[in-house]
This record gives C-alpha cells, sequence and structure tokens, in this order.
C-alpha cells in the first residue's frame, strides 16, 4: 500500500528540510518519492498544514510499580476524571495505561521512555507498557544504590566487573539505558542519613556519590549504549542547588552524560527568601559542556503527583503532600516515594520554578541538547504539552503569565528579558531528531526514505496549543491512528531495547548472590518474551554510538 | 477427562462457552468474583467486565482494603522482606501472623536482632522473642500508648504498665533499621493507620518502616493488574460505562446477597474455599482442582493452576513484586485468560472493547 501525504509543510531537520512538499509511505515504513506518474493507493491532503515525524518523550513517568502505587495512593484523581468535564487538569492526566496511549498518540507523540524501572520490577513496567496502546515505548533500569554495584566499587573490583553487571541488569531487564538516581542517597537514606551530596561517602560502603556516577558513566560507555548514563543528580529541588547541576557537568569530563530534569537543579540561594533562579548560570555550563544533554522537567501550575526513585528527597519532601498524604518505599535497592503536589500560580517558590524551566529551555542554545520534557508527573501532566509548546514560541504569551505571577519571584530569574521563540523547526529538532539521536534510533525521528512511518500532520493554526494538543492526522508504523484529535484506531506499539553483550561469569555471580541474599533465582526479574502477550513486544537497537 | 460442564453435564468446551456468555449477555449485573487467578486472568477478566458492565472483586479485597484505605487516607511507609530479614535490627511483630511467616523473617543471622511481638494472640513462636500483651483486641489502645510516649505527650489508659510502654517507645527509639510486620487480614484498618502513624512518627529521628504480609490468591498481582488498567483497586464496577470504585456497593458478597448480583463468574485457581455467601445465584465457575463449590454452578470450566499447570505471572511475596513461574508440573489444561478470552468471543459484537 502507497500513501502520499501531499501539498504539507514538511519539516525534517535531520534532513535540513523546511518545505512545501510531499511524503510518501509504504508498508509502515517512508520510502522515497517514486518515478513521476506512480499513482499512490490513498492521498492525504496536507495543504496548509504542518508535516512532522513522529514526537519521542525522552523521559515521562508511565509505568510500573511506582506510578501504580500512585494511581492506588490517589483514587480522587479518577473520580475527577471520571464525574468532571474533560479539560480539567486532573482529568486531563492520562491516569490509566490505556489512556495514556491514547493522550500521547492524539498530541503526535509516537515513543515515550519510562525512565525509572527499578530492575526487581521490570516484568511489572513491562506488563503495564505493552497495556499502553499505539505507542513505542523503552526503559531505563536504575541503579546505583543497589547492594551488588556498592560491593563490587567498595571491594574496588575491576571496570570489567562492573560493565558486565550493567549489560546484564539491561539485557535481563530489557532496557534501553540505565540511570542512576541519587547515586547512593537511598543508600545512605536507610542508614538514616538525611542529605547526601556528590562527595558524601554512602555509609557502610565508604563509596562516594560521584565514585557510583563516574563507574556507571564509564561502564556505559564502554558497552557503546546509545543513550549516556541519564542522571538525577543529588540536591533535587533544594536551594542553592546549581551548584550540584554545575559540579556534575563538571564531573562528566568530556564524556557523554544525561543530566535529567534540569529545571529541579537550576535554583540559586539569593534573594528574601534564599530561593532565586540560577538558570542562566547552569544554561551557561550547559551550553559549554558539548558532551552534556538535559531535559528541563518544566512545571505547569495545578495539581500533580511526584513519583520519584529518589526515596530521600520524596521523605524530606513530605510535609509539602496536597493532599496531605503520602508513601515512603524502601526498596531493595531505590524504592520510591510517591508525594502529591499542587503547583500554584500564586506560591513564589513554583512562579520561580516555572521560570527557571523556560529559561533553561530558551537560553540553552542547541535545542538537541536541551529535550522537551515535564518530567511527568512530577513538574505537570504530559497533558499541558501543548501549553508548553506555546510558551515556547510566543515572548507575548509569556509576558501574559508573567503578567499573573507574584514579581518578587519573577525579579528573582531572567524570564522577562529573554527575546528567543522556538521556531517549528526547533520544536521538531528537540522532539523528533534530538530524541532519536540520543537513543541510538536511526529510523526514528525523522522523514527520510526507511524510517519507521510514525508521522503527524498538525493543523497550522496561530494557536499553537491548540495545535500541539490534537494533531489532525497520526500515523503510527505507516497506519492512521488518529485523525482530528482523536483516536480512530487500535493497535499496539513494541518496547525497544539494547542487548550488549557481557562475560557469563558474572551471570554465575549473581547466581549466588541472589540465591544467598534473596533466596531466590537471579532471573526473576526477567522479562520473557512469552510473558508480554502481544506480537512482536519487543525490537532491538543495536549498540555502539 | 473432561473439563466444561452445563449443569452438570458435559459438554465441549466451546457449548461451555457459549452458554457463559449467553448468561453473561442477559444478566441485569453479573459480577467477576474470586479472581484468584495469575496476571493474564486477571487482564482477561477486568477487559470482559468492561465489555459487559460487570463488577470486579478479589476474595480477598477486604484484606487488601485494610491497608489500601490507610494509604489512600494518610499513605504509608513500608519495606521489602528481603530488606526486613536482612537489615532490620529490631522487628516488631502486630497481632497474629501466619505460622510460616516468621522462621523466612528470622532467617538471617544478624549479630544484634530485638523482636517485640505485640499481642500475638493464639500464636506462638520458640524464639527470643518479648511479647506484650495477648489480645489482638488491645492492639489499638496499645499502639495509642505507644505512639502518644514516643511523641512525649501523655499516654490515655494503656492495657500494659505505663513502664512496659515507655520500655517499649525506647526500644522502638533506639533502632537504627525498626520494621513493622503485619498480617494484612489480622488488623483492621484504625489499627493499621495507628501503626502507620507510628511508623512514620519514629522516622523523625530514626529509620522505621512496615511490611504488611499480603493475602494470598495472587490478591497482590489482581490489585496491580486492577491498578494500571482502570487506575482502582478491584470492588469496581463498570455498569455506567466507566470505572467506579466503591468498597461497600461493589462487594461481590453483599451484591449476590442482596440479589442484586443475577450472574457470578466465579474464579478460583488456587484455593478450594467456596464462594463466601449462600444465596443461589446463576453462576459460571472456572475452578481448578477439587474447588468445592456448595451448589451446581450453571456452568464449570476446569481450568489449570498457574505456576503449577502452566506457565503464569503471579506476584511472588518472596520478590514483592510480579514475576514469571514456569510451570511446575506442565499438562494441557485451558487457563482462565483463554477461557475468558472464549466467552468474551462469544458475546455479539455490540459490546465493543477497549482492549
Ligand atoms: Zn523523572
Amino acid at each position: 500500500m502507497l500513501t502520499r501525504i501531499t501539498g504539507g509543510r514538511v519539516i525534517d531537520p535531520t534532513a535540513e528540510r523546511d518545505e512545501i512538499g510531499d511524503v510518501w509511505l509504504r508498508d509502515g515504513r517512508i520510502s522515497a518519492p517514486p518515478p513521476a506518474g506512480t499513482q499512490p493507493d490513498e492521498t492525504c491532503d496536507a495543504a496548509g498544514k504542518i508535516v512532522m515525524a513522529g514526537a519521542i518523550d525522552i523521559h515521562s513517568h508511565i509505568a510500573g510499580a511506582n506510578v501504580n502505587t500512585a494511581r492506588l495512593l490517589l483514587p480522587e484523581w479518577h473520580r475527577a476524571s471520571a464525574a468532571r468535564p474533560a479539560d480539567t487538569p486532573l482529568s486531563n492526566a492520562g491516569w490509566p495505561t490505556f489512556e495514556t496511549g491514547c493522550r500521547y498518540a492524539t498530541m503526535g507523540f509516537t515513543m515515550v521512555v519510562e525512565p525509572a524501572v527499578a530492575p526487581h520490577y521490570a516484568l511489572h513496567a513491562h506488563l503495564e507498557l505493552a497495556d499502553i496502546p499505539i505507542i513505542d515505548k523503552a526503559t531505563l533500569s536504575i541503579l546505583g544504590n543497589d547492594d551488588f554495584l556498592l560491593r563490587l566499587l567498595r571491594d574496588k573490583e575491576s571496570a570489567d566487573a562492573v560493565r558486565d553487571y550493567v549489560a546484564w541488569t539491561i539485557d535481563t531487564t530489557r532496557a534501553i539505558g540505565i540511570k542512576v538516581v541519587n547515586a547512593g542517597g537511598a543508600a545512605a537514606f536507610k542508614a538514616n542519613g538525611r542529605q547526601f551530596s556528590l562527595d558524601d561517602a554512602v555509609p557502610d560502603y565508604g563509596v562516594s556519590s560521584r565514585a557510583i556516577v563516574k563507574a556507571l558513566q564509564h561502564a556505559v560507555h564502554d558497552l557503546r549504549l546509545p543513550h549516556p548514563l541519564h542522571v538525577h543528580c543529588n540536591n533535587l529541588g533544594l536551594a542553592g542547588n546549581a551548584e550540584t547541576a554545575l559540579a556534575t557537568i563538571a564531573a562528566a569530563e568530556d564524556l557523554p552524560l544525561h543530566l535529567a530534569h534540569l529545571q529541579f537543579y537550576g535554583y540559586g540561594s539569593e534573594g528574601e527568601r534564599g530561593f532565586s533562579s540560577a538558570a542562566a548560570r547552569v544554561a551557561e555550563a550547559v551550553n559549554r559542556a558539548k558532551n552534556v544533554t538535559v531535559d528541563v522537567g518544566q512545571v505547569m501550575f495545578g495539581p500533580t503527583v511526584t513519583i520519584s526513585s529518589d526515596v530521600l528527597r520524596q521523605f524530606n519532601a513530605r510535609s509539602q503532600a496536597h493532599p496531605n498524604k503520602w508513601t515512603i518505599f524502601d526498596g531493595d535497592a531505590n524504592g520510591w516515594g510517591i508525594v502529591p503536589y499542587e503547583y500554584r500560580a500564586n506560591n513564589f517558590y513554583n512562579a520561580v520554578q516555572w521560570a527557571v524551566g523556560l529559561e533553561l529551555f530558551l537560553l540553552i542554545d542547541d535545542p538537541t541538547r536541551v529535550f522537551f520534557t515535564t518530567d511527568h508527573p512530577n513538574g505537570a501532566p504530559f497533558t499541558t504539552y501543548p501549553q508548553i509548546f506555546a510558551l515556547l514560541m510566543s515572548r507575548d504569551l509569556r509576558a501574559e503569565w508573567i503578567a499573573r505571577l507574584p514579581r518578587p519571584a519573577i525579579e528573582l530569574t531572567t524570564l522577562p528579558s529573554i527575546r528567543r521563540e522556538y521556531s517549528l523547526g526547533e520544536i521538531a529538532a528537540m522532539t523528533r531528531a534530538a530524541p532519536a539521536r540520543l537513543f541510538g534510533l536511526k529510523d526514528r525521528g525523522h522523514l527520510g526514505p526507511g524510517a519507521v512511518a510514525d508521522i503527524v500532520v498538525y493543523s497550522d493554526d496561530a494557536d499553537r496549543a491548540k495545535m500541539f494538543g490534537g494533531a489532525a492526522l497520526v500515523f503510527k508504523d505507516g497506519k492512521l491512528v488518529v485523525r482530528d484529535g482523536k483516536v480512530t484506531r487500535e493497535q499496539w506499539g513494541r518496547a525497544l531495547t539494547v542487548r550488549p553483550g557481557y562475560d557469563h561469569n558474572i551471570d554465575r555471580r549473581l547466581r549466588d548472590y541472589y540465591a544467598e541474599r534473596y533466596g531466590l533465582a537471579h532471573d526473576f526479574m526477567r522479562v520473557p518474551e512469552a510473558a508480554i502477550s502481544r506480537p512482536e513486544p519487543f525490537e532491538h537497537v543495536p549498540c555502539a554510538r | 477427562m473432561d473439563h466444561a460442564w452445563i449443569d452438570g453435564q458435559p459438554v465441549q468446551l466451546e457449548a461451555a462457552c457459549a452458554e457463559a456468555a449467553r448468561l453473561l449477555e442477559r444478566s441485569r449485573l453479573p459480577v467477576i468474583a474470586g479472581l484468584g487467578t495469575d496476571v493474564a486472568g486477571a487482564r482477561a477478566a477486568i477487559a470482559l467486565a468492561q465489555r459487559t458492565g460487570a463488577v470486579v472483586d478479589h476474595m480477598h479485597s477486604e484484606a487488601l482494603l485494610h491497608v489500601l484505605d490507610v494509604v489512600r487516607d494518610a499513605g504509608i511507609m513500608t519495606t521489602t522482606p528481603t530488606e526486613a530479614r536482612l537489615r532490620a535490627d529490631m522487628l516488631l511483630l502486630v497481632g497474629p501472623l501466619p505460622a510460616d511467616a516468621l522462621p523466612q523473617l528470622l532467617s538471617a543471622k544478624l549479630r544484634e536482632r530485638i523482636v517485640i511481638w505485640l499481642c500475638p494472640g493464639g500464636t506462638v513462636f520458640g524464639g527470643k522473642v518479648q511479647a506484650i500483651g495477648r489480645s489482638p483486641d488491645l492492639l489499638p489502645t496499645l499502639l495509642a500508648a505507644a505512639r502518644a510516649t514516643i511523641a512525649g505527650r501523655p499516654a490515655g489508659p494503656a492495657p500494659v504498665g505505663v513502664k512496659t510502654i515507655r520500655s517499649l517507645g525506647d526500644q522502638l527509639k533506639a533502632a537504627r533499621f525498626g520494621v513493622a510486620v503485619w498480617s494484612a487480614a489480622a488488623l483492621d484498618p484504625l489499627t493499621i493507620e495507628m501503626l502507620c502513624g507510628l511508623i512514620k512518627d519514629l522516622n523523625v529521628q530514626t529509620r522505621f518502616s512496615g511490611l504488611p504480609l499480603p493475602p494470598g490468591d495472587n490478591a497482590l498481582g489482581v490489585l496491580q493488574v486492577c491498578g494500571w488498567m482502570t487506575a482502582l483497586p478491584p470492588r469496581t464496577g463498570f455498569a455506567r460505562g466507566f470505572a467506579e470504585h466503591d468498597p461497600w456497593r461493589f462487594d461481590a458478597r453483599r451484591l449476590v446477597e442482596r440479589g442484586e448480583a443475577d450472574c457470578v463468574v466465579w474464579i478460583s485457581t488456587y484455593d478450594p474455599a467456596p464462594p463466601p455467601w449462600t444465596r443461589d445465584v446463576p453462576t459460571i465457575a472456572l475452578t481448578s482442582g477439587g474447588a468445592s463449590l456448595p451448589r451446581r454452578p450453571r456452568v464449570l470450566i476446569a481450568v489449570g493452576c498457574p505456576g503449577v499447570d502452566h506457565d503464569a505471572i503471579e506476584y511472588v511475596a518472596a520478590a514483592g513484586t510480579l514475576a514469571w513461574e514456569a510451570a511446575a508440573a506442565r499438562r494441557t489444561i485451558i487457563r482462565v485468560s483463554d477461557a475468558l478470552d472464549r466467552i468474551a468471543a462469544a458475546l455479539p459484537t455490540s459490546v465493543a472493547s477497549p482492549c
């Protein structure tokens, strides 16, 4: 079947293409234009519309035992979604798996990375992901607070041992990469530590947070995984923590490193309340460090819930829970904490946070090194994305918002002085081309021949929030799945994985370790293909950058 | 060997599924209950409920909701069995516990570990355990007094001496990583809430966590599936076209006893225990092994036991999560998920499936 999407403005930064033209697709892939005169089986008129590849969200907590805990903690979210009109913030949360896939698809997203899978819960996470329709998925497995790694580092074992362990974990849990969350901080919290920084040592192991990050960064690099180590730094959310971000960027030492939700580390300690924006300094450091990529974790105002494997931080944030209930799970390694929270436009701190996110977006020069996230749902539900695109694309709209926020907060930021407006090409680079590159996905994020036919057609509406809120057409794997902002076809995506090789000696060691420590077979966390009751649930992404 | 029956007469599986579909289609309020099944069975059951406007309830919802009520009212601090076993220098056992729980928990040889058991009820354990109180009825006041003492507030009347309470408080505060262990089925929500409040209070100065021991029949596995498919726990109904949760309204036993439910799908693949009601209601039973039913069901389908007869994903308590279990003694027998899918396939297409 040959389809032609014709007459739209085709924006494909990978090919440096921005022109009125056609996109051809055949059997689920983009194809080169056929010889002149060839008649397509189907033609979609995109005149006056924008054509882009499907968007990729690189960091959104959409599935797994931690997310499910949040669902069960907050039945009122569900009551709200059932009983209220469809356009209230809570009803837009995309809460159960089915809605999650549908809502992402209607916005033109065709792949989402779930960034926080505790290895022991990998099967659970993949089962949930398999129940999210339409979009493709991938997971990051969390290491860095687990006893096995901390022992390897304490006992000064070889880099090979760490590398094999990382590879074994990725392979067994079917992940696409590794994330470290407050390296050592959860282990320190188990020993009653209440704060933990880059050069603090984990009690009982004597290993510093920096040493954990470096060991994992090198292992990921040596394995030639496409995605660099994904780092959730220490001291999330604290005044003055820009120093932590700067120190972590410096610690990257020219090797690739991804810093997650940088907005939560963009804080200085100036002003009457000792809380200010340090986004300009952090952005400058990112601009200089070409080896570093970041995603933003933009805050938007409204009720949400924070879901984090940084148990130490979540415990310290418990007094801010709104509604007043929270859970902390001391896991075998990281565990997690769930703290509901409401960002308010009239709250000084929340207004600074909102501005810090936008400053980072706008002050980091290269749109392929700053990624578009709200750290869903931590900064805001993913359903707020259309509004954020609009804010990035219009300084007038930002000015309207700024006028409604507390002046003392805005004065401690540089946001009002920033004139930059994102172009559609930059939006496409940030949400399509760059994410595909960040995860080594050669056949996604662009519209060149051979790419997976994940294609979005947006109406070129001056109201950008409206435009990005409901795509005119979405093709997933060449099939039309969304028309006029509504899902028209149900189908199931795949989970993308990498499979680095490892020395099987690590398998024997882990078998003994799990038998002794847990009384369990060490592969209880494995995700057999047969466990996922969908055809072809996985897709393999090659290693080697 | 026969695998399907209608009114006690052996029939082909297709005929049994068609009859089950007919019963569901004609039903005003069907209830899918028991739910003692694996992850695949739970997914199929919830999908079928969405299609037929049925209620889903697990046989151990009561115990699940004891803990969940506390979670959604106040939140909770919990940990894993392995963390409790290997790292806890203080185990606070609360109320009656299943006999097999303790040897497991105490199997690791730690240099120092204090074990205190509040109100063990009838359970006796030979090891080095300090027991305080006896009858579980005393727990609410005992825990309230302990909590007050720890917070430095005057304790109300306690069922044991002031000195005992004070020394209990001192021991709890001296723990470096304490874990309170209780059986979800044995304690009522108010007692659990008091205990969880005590745990939170202790964390102001030291580290303490909780380990509720889950009920069986894959209750936690079914809870997880229900959570991701509907964002709600079992005792959820779909009659109005969307998922609604109400622990009282959608209690299967109440619905049957009150005559509100007019058709039941009873699923029990682990436990031979019969449904907990006395009233006669048209029943489609999916059971394995020697499940005993008080009355002959209209439709009976013999299904496999997950992890024994066929591969399955279930909640594995030692792992604290869902895990893949290869069949221990594989044999050819239909699974709950396959049986439910066949029943769904026999429904008229006018009832559309969302997944
Ligand atoms: Zn995150």
